[in-house]
């Protein structure tokens, strides 16, 4: 009896430090509206390894009824999908005056399409194909934004960040970066333990423009920078690079 | 010429001849008819010539009489029953004078005299020249009242075609379903404006749906692709991959978000060929040209290059937002990776031209190939899809832009014009 309520709060207190150390929100909810069950899957797995618990469906119906049934802290939809667009959807959680974030994705990347879905309502618009990672980001970026009674500060292990304030601290002790060096921190947080190509890396702090140039030696620059402001402070060298791929943010 | 010039000609080439025979017609009763009275005038003289032989010629008188309209004196010569009537001219004056004269020889008392009374035609052709003058007028008459009335029927008549006509020149592509063509009073016009009403219906259906397959065909393949790129990214996070595994995926992925930009680079121009960029916002391409230096700013300061700008004014275009950040994105981006290391980057805006000049190691470009699609350097082992100056070109045709290149001093120099 004594014995296994010491594992039961072993593992107790196990799961709370990994949560504090890999993501500020506990249990978060992101319910997956997407009919192609092949990406459906890959956003599921992708979340879930980032501390996300995940419902997928498949089509608009089911997905109707999900939002009208269950909370969620943020809902992903597509809106191309059977039986009904998406943007229905997201009509639909405003009217029921949902506190859930709302990122729309989409193979269409007409403006007007755009426009509309951030016109309902919708916080973020996301043209497929898209990186996971960037996905990631955004769900990390809303949620934090929605979040109004809860701490909206980013930490992981000895560094806390501010958004707001754009603010970064380590041991308390303030860092001063530029704003790519921050974005770039905080994108890697929030993609914490998950190989990020340079790709990726360049798109989402610099823009669509940068997805596809010949050389990525620029972001090797500002990585090199940050890791060291990093070091100086104190922190613990988490950035590894990845031989012929890119950068990956941990600390085991 | 006009429908109804040629309508008109053909009704006067018919009216000529029509009335040219029934003036002749006319004429001809006319003066047969006027013949017609001065015989009978002519006989009934001779009747009361030969009557008043008769009792004169009583006692054994003989009588001969001459003036310049009678003549009548005994002949020796047969009897005739009838009086010759016929057309004579005089010669003994200048001018022909025509006269009608009756000719006979009748027994007066048994002793034949013969008889000739004339008289002068003078007043038949008086009256011929002002019948003839009369018909002339009625003929011009005739001519006026038909160009006149045509003019009216080719205003009041032709109206709804004329209105029908002016939607047609008018008509846009994009406008298509706001097109409708009226019913009129006229048959004719109402099956045109029928036929015109399903053409529209048509066309604008035919363009809703190529609009609808473009994006589809977008959506179709974007699909599929952020699938693969979704598994990539995961297959990724494999700790246990090798080396070359890694840099399979890392190609693999790519080559695929080549595929990805490519299709979307063909998308656009579909679009922008379609017209489905139209808008009434101004955009300045100067302010998108600060936007984008700042924005491209980490791979011009990574090769050196040196940026110049002079903007003697703004250059303010009638321009999709979507579209001036395409045209500039292109310009620039392929002045920047063109350019060797430590180069140069002019862009100016003077006498309402826009111009991007930069250095390259690159030989001048053919400009016959230069905007053609999927036209790629052939030294230069980029990622290019070989569509961005296509889609430039693109953009300046259908937003009255002229664009020209040349080298000038080592610089590839674009410059844009407004038409």
């Amino acid at each position: 009896m004594h014995k296994h309520a010491l594992i039961i709060s072993i593992l107790f207190t196990n799961s709370i430090k990994q949560n504090a150390a890999f993501i500020n929100f506990i249990e978060m909810k992101v319910l997956i509206i997407e009919d192609e069950s092949g990406l459906q899957q890959s956003i599921k797995k992708y979340l879930e390894h980032q501390g996300f618990v995940c419902e997928v469906v498949g089509d608009f119906v089911t997905g109707m009824e999900k939002v009208y049934n269950y909370n969620y802290d943020c809902v992903v939809v597509d809106i191309g999908l059977p039986y009904g667009s998406g943007l229905d959807i997201v009509k639909q959680l405003k009217k029921i005056e949902s506190k859930a974030g709302i990122i729309i994705i989409s193979a269409k990347n007409a403006l007007e399409d755009k426009l509309k879905g951030l016109e309902l309502g919708s916080d973020d618009y996301l043209t497929k194909p898209f990186h996971l990672s960037e996905l990631n980001a955004r769900i990390n970026a809303i949620i934090r934004r929605r979040n109004f009674g809860g701490s909206k500060t980013i930490l992981f292990n000895e560094i806390r960040l501010d958004p707001e304030a754009l603010r970064v601290t380590v041991n308390e002790k303030t860092v001063e970066l530029t704003d790519k060096e921050y974005q770039l921190l905080e994108y890697f947080i929030a993609n914490q333990r998950r190989v990020l190509t340079k790709a990726a890396i360049a798109e989402h702090i610099w823009g669509d423009e940068y997805e596809q140039v010949s050389n990525y030696d620029f972001i090797y620059t500002h990585i090199k920078n940050l890791r060291k402001k990093l070091i100086d402070a104190g922190c613990e060298d988490y950035i590894k690079t990845v031989y012929g791929t890119g950068y990956r943010f941990t600390d085991i | 010429m006009k429908l109804l010039t040629k309508t008109t000609l053909y009704f006067l080439i018919a009216m000529v001849p029509l009335l040219v025979v029934a003036g002749i017609y006319l004429f001809m009763q006319f003066s047969k008819e006027l013949d017609h009275r001065m015989d009978e005038e002519l006989v009934a003289e001779e009747v009361q010539w030969i009557r008043y032989l008769q009792n004169e010629s009583d006692n054994g008188t003989t009588f001969i009489l001459r003036t310049p309209e009678l003549l009548i004196y005994p002949v020796n010569a047969p009897v005739a029953t009838y009086p010759t009537i016929q057309d004579i001219y005089d010669t003994k004056a200048n001018n022909k004078i025509p006269f009608r004269q009756l000719s006979h020889i009748v027994p007066v008392n048994g002793v034949p005299y013969q008889i000739i009374i004339r008289k002068s035609q003078e007043q038949k052709s008086a009256l011929e020249v002002n019948i003839t003058r009369i018909m002339f007028f009625v003929f011009i008459g005739l001519f006026a009242t038909t160009i006149l009335f045509n003019w009216f029927i080719s205003t009041r008549l032709w109206k709804p075609f004329r209105n029908s006509l002016e939607k047609i020149r008018n008509a846009e592509l994009q406008k298509m379903e706001a097109i409708r063509f009226e019913k009129t009073a006229i048959e004719e016009f109402n099956e045109l404006n029928a036929s015109l009403n399903s053409m529209t219906t048509k066309i604008h259906n035919d363009y809703v749906n190529m609009k609808e397959f473009t994006e589809n065909a977008a959506h179709e393949m974007q699909t599929p692709l952020a699938v693969v790129q979704s598994k990539m990214e995961l297959l990724l996070q494999d700790s246990n991959l090798t080396d070359n595994q890694v840099q399979s995926i890392m190609d693999a992925s790519m080559a695929l978000s080549r595929l990805s930009k490519l299709n979307q680079s063909l998308l656009l121009l579909a679009k922008i060929e379609n017209n489905q960029y139209e808008t009434n916002e101004t955009n300045n391409l100067t302010d998108i040209t600060k936007k984008y230096l700042k924005l491209f700013d980490e791979l011009i300061k990574d090769k050196q290059i040196i940026t110049k700008t002079n903007f003697e004014k703004d250059f303010i275009l009638n321009l999709h937002p979507f579209l001036a950040d395409s045209l500039i994105s292109n310009l620039l981006g392929n002045a920047v990776k063109y350019n060797y290391s430590g180069g140069k980057i002019i862009i100016s805006v003077h006498n309402n031209r826009y111009q991007i000049s930069n250095t390259s190691n690159l030989p001048p470009i053919d400009s016959q190939q230069l905007f053609k699609r999927f036209n790629k350097s052939k030294n230069s082992a980029d990622t290019s899809n070989g569509l961005g100056l296509a889609i430039v070109k693109r953009i300046c045709d259908t937003h009255n832009l002229s664009i020209t290149y040349s080298v000038e001093n080592g610089l590839h120099q674009f410059n844009i014009q407004k038409k």
